[in-house]
């Protein structure tokens, strides 16, 4: 029996948002990743406590100029609006006040059930949209994953991967590719 | 490594519709299947050719008091709104102005490419629903098939499928089971 034809409708960014705007998805954590609406995960208390110490740590060493930004969207491609845990972009607050950041310099996913979604999926995701510098903080492991030098690989969900991923645990610190002179101890980033 | 989360929002039917009523979808082929948009094929002329004969052979064959509705929404339950090629209800047109026929005495889906996929997902989705004679005009074997009898089955895709299962060739007839209408030739279903 030949394959059955099933495809879910791919939303674009640009619906996806007019109706976020009209309040469609009111109380519904959702992400549109690759055009599909995806459903988050419910949160639990470690995920929630390393969300809170990577935004103060990220908060309290960037250089005027760049600010972070917590579970909030990024307009990433056509048909992907994620809402990383946090995202490092350039700017204030205000800039974007009428439409997402498309670009950060950091994007830091914390991940526990969502670990292998946030290593394949969204890895690729933010591969194929060029983000140079993507972590893990994989509290399973209790290590930091540093995702980088993004490139093709037709294997991948969305046809690309990081060809770097490097594992690093306290006491090391990582320093920010699009921002060297940031540089965080590992240790301040896992609960 | 675990199975990642990855869960497609479900969408109710109330808010489909609501979509459906501002123009979201406009030009757009979609139906709701057990919470999933999924986008309709294209059809081809076999397909457009036995719909039509469909529609022809029962309009004739069908009592005052019932309508075919042809690619017409039902409401058939709360996460579904499918559009199946020819429905038999009971009524008038101007009793669905309102709101969708949520019942069909008949459904009947032309098939080609999607032959697994109206055997499988809609003949589940129908049994689910109570649907109690469900025919799929099988295009790749020139025969009609008569799905009857749902019951549970938590190996189908909704949880329900149809026990008894017959095929008519050129030559046979067949009678619809819940409309007061003359048993049609399998040949004039079949272009």
């Amino acid at each position: 029996m030949k394959q059955a034809p099933f495809t879910s409708k791919r939303w674009r960014r640009v619906e996806y948002e007019r109706l976020v705007d009209v309040g469609a998805f009111e109380g519904e954590p959702l992400e549109l990743l690759g055009g599909q609406l995806i459903v988050a995960e419910p949160q639990h208390s470690p995920h929630a406590a390393a969300v809170g110490m990577v935004g103060d740590t990220l908060r309290a060493s960037l250089p005027p100029g760049w600010i972070i930004r917590v579970q909030a969207p990024v307009a990433l491609d056509d048909e992907s609006a994620p809402e990383p845990d946090v995202a490092v972009v350039r700017g204030s607050h205000a800039d974007y006040r009428r439409a997402h950041p498309a670009r950060a310099a950091l994007i830091v996913e914390v991940a526990e059930s969502s670990l292998a979604f946030d290593r394949a999926q969204k890895g690729s995701l933010y591969a194929r949209a060029g983000i140079a510098d993507y972590w893990i903080v994989n509290l399973v492991d209790r290590v930091v994953e540093v995702c980088r030098d993004p490139g093709p690989d037709l294997t991948a969900p969305f046809g690309w991967r990081y060809s770097s991923v490097e594992r690093v645990r306290p006491p090391a610190t990582l320093t920010l590719l699009e921002l060297p002179q940031v540089t965080v101890p590992v240790a301040a980033l896992l609960p | 490594m675990k199975q990642a989360p990855f869960t497609s929002k479900r969408w109710q039917r109330v808010e489909y519709q609501r979509l459906v009523d501002v123009g979201v979808f406009e030009g757009e082929p979609l139906e709701l299947i057990g919470g999933q948009l999924i986008v309709a094929e294209p059809k081809g002329s076999p397909h457009a050719t036995a719909v039509g004969m469909a529609h022809d052979a029962l309009g004739v064959a069908i009592p005052a008091g019932w309508i075919v509705r042809i690619q017409d929404p039902l409401a058939l339950d709360d996460e579904s709104a499918p559009e199946p090629d020819v429905a038999v209800v009971r009524g008038s047109r101007a009793d669905y102005r309102h709101a969708h026929p949520a019942r069909a005495a008949l459904i009947i889906e032309v098939a080609d490419s999607s032959l697994a996929f109206d055997r499988v997902q809609k003949g589940s989705l129908y049994a689910r629903a109570g649907i109690a004679d469900y025919w799929i005009v099988n295009l790749e074997d020139g025969v009609v098939e008569v799905y009857r009898d749902p019951g549970a089955d938590l190996t189908a895709p909704f949880g329900w499928r149809y026990t008894s299962v017959d095929r008519f060739r050129p030559g046979d007839s067949v009678a619809p089971l819940g409309v007061p209408a003359a048993p049609l030739a399998v040949a004039a279903l079949l272009p």
